[in-house]
């Protein structure tokens, strides 16, 4: 029995595919798998620019890295100081206001974390995650 | 066809044993600190089950709360060693989720992804942290309902109002929980009050806020920031010229 190339070729890529299915049931629960934003929470550079004036900048890097430079007008909260400075920026908000929130990059978790205690715990509407962050500003901006 | 089926098997088991040199004993960690805790460490141990050295070519934490750290650069067969990741807790609470992506020189996995995770234990659960009322509305209260969190009791909390505009009232609601009332004496001042909550048994300080707002801006139309005289927000770090609390 003779096996043509293109069906030795799908075998072995088959086969391949054993090791990656199996490591994949095996470290299902053990790998962190990070639920995606969903795109209602999240807004763009150009669309947060466009808010204007009804529009909050939420900085959740560490403090070093907003001492450094930060978007002009952000308010600084993170979770290192969070008691401190979270009272700062709510006497900031008034009702109607968009918050958007941002971090280093599109791949840093802060500003997700940061959004999301301020829907769960400040119970507060329209807070959005800034796709690609603080490199996606500057990249915009700079 | 026995020949095609030995050629695969070799070459499978070939890339199975090519690609194990760096043998992680786990890859993902999970961590309680306990109460007042500043720092969970986590360490991934590994060993270098193959037969050339292996070299770390980075080791990077998801977040800046987390620092992560080889013991060497450099791990020779047969040798041993650990990557420690620093988690600082800070201010957060709940479950926390942070990686450590490792890259190493290894032919066939140079990319590990080492999970960290804490649960950090919360002693009171606030819900909302924040209540407000708007410029002119009527100062009817509003409630933060507080209880404790999974394996704490809590029999009696203080809550303590910055601010002698806003009062609080506590009442018990029974199996550790707790309604608070809120309620300013006037709206027509931009004012504010951050609430000290705290309960009998704990160290810990929890904060809640309350405010008077500007009305909602109509789009496009520039919000009015503060208004004249208004105060500064509160921090926890002030202190109350006239506290007014309650304690239940």
């Amino acid at each position: 029995m003779k096996f043509s190339l293109p069906r030795q070729a799908l075998i072995l890529v088959a086969f391949s595919l054993v090791p990656g299915i199996g490591q994949a049931i095996y470290l299902r629960d053990k790998i962190s798998w990070r639920s995606p934003i969903p795109p209602s929470e999240m807004v763009s550079v150009d669309q947060a620019r466009a808010w204007g004036d009804s529009n909050i900048w939420i900085d959740a890097r560490p403090d070093d890295e907003f001492a450094r430079d930060h978007v002009p007008g952000a308010i600084s909260l993170n979770e290192d100081h969070w008691n401190e400075l979270l009272p700062q920026f709510l006497a900031t908000w008034s009702p109607g206001k968009k918050v958007v929130v941002y971090c280093s990059a599109q791949s840093c978790d802060l500003a997700r974390e940061v959004a999301e205690r301020l829907r769960k715990e400040a119970q507060l509407p329209d807070v959005f995650v800034l796709e690609g962050g603080w490199e996606a500003w500057l990249k915009k901006n700079r | 066809m026995k020949t095609y089926i030995l050629t695969f098997t070799l070459s499978f088991i070939f890339c199975l044993t090519a690609r194990a040199e760096l043998k992680w004993e786990q890859t993902a960690v999970e961590l309680h600190p306990m109460r007042g805790d500043k720092q969970a460490v986590g360490h991934f141990k590994y060993e270098n089950v193959g037969k050339t050295p292996i070299h770390f070519k980075s080791v990077h934490a998801s977040c800046g709360c987390t620092a992560a750290q080889s013991q060497k650069d450099q791990v020779g067969p047969g040798e041993k060693g650990e990557i420690t990741a620093t988690f600082n807790i800070g201010e957060r609470t709940g479950t926390q989720v942070k990686t450590v992506t490792v890259e190493t020189d290894e032919a066939a996995n140079q990319r590990t992804v080492l999970t960290l995770k804490a649960i950090i234990p919360q002693e009171l659960e606030i819900s909302p942290t924040f209540v407000f009322w708007k410029q002119g509305d009527k100062p009817d209260p509003k409630t933060i309902t507080i209880h404790a969190g999974k394996d704490f009791s809590v029999k009696h909390i203080k809550v303590t109002s910055s601010s002698p505009d806003f009062q609080t009232k506590v009442e018990e609601t029974g199996e550790g929980q707790f309604k608070v009332d809120v309620h300013p004496n006037e709206t027509s001042r931009l004012i504010a009050s951050t609430l000290t909550i705290q309960s009998e048994n704990s160290p810990k300080t929890f904060y809640a806020t309350a405010r008077i707002t500007t009305a909602p801006t109509a789009p496009g139309v520039p919000a009015i920031q503060k208004a004249p005289g208004a105060p500064a927000a509160p921090t926890p770090a002030a202190r109350p010229s006239a506290p007014t609390s309650q304690t239940r």
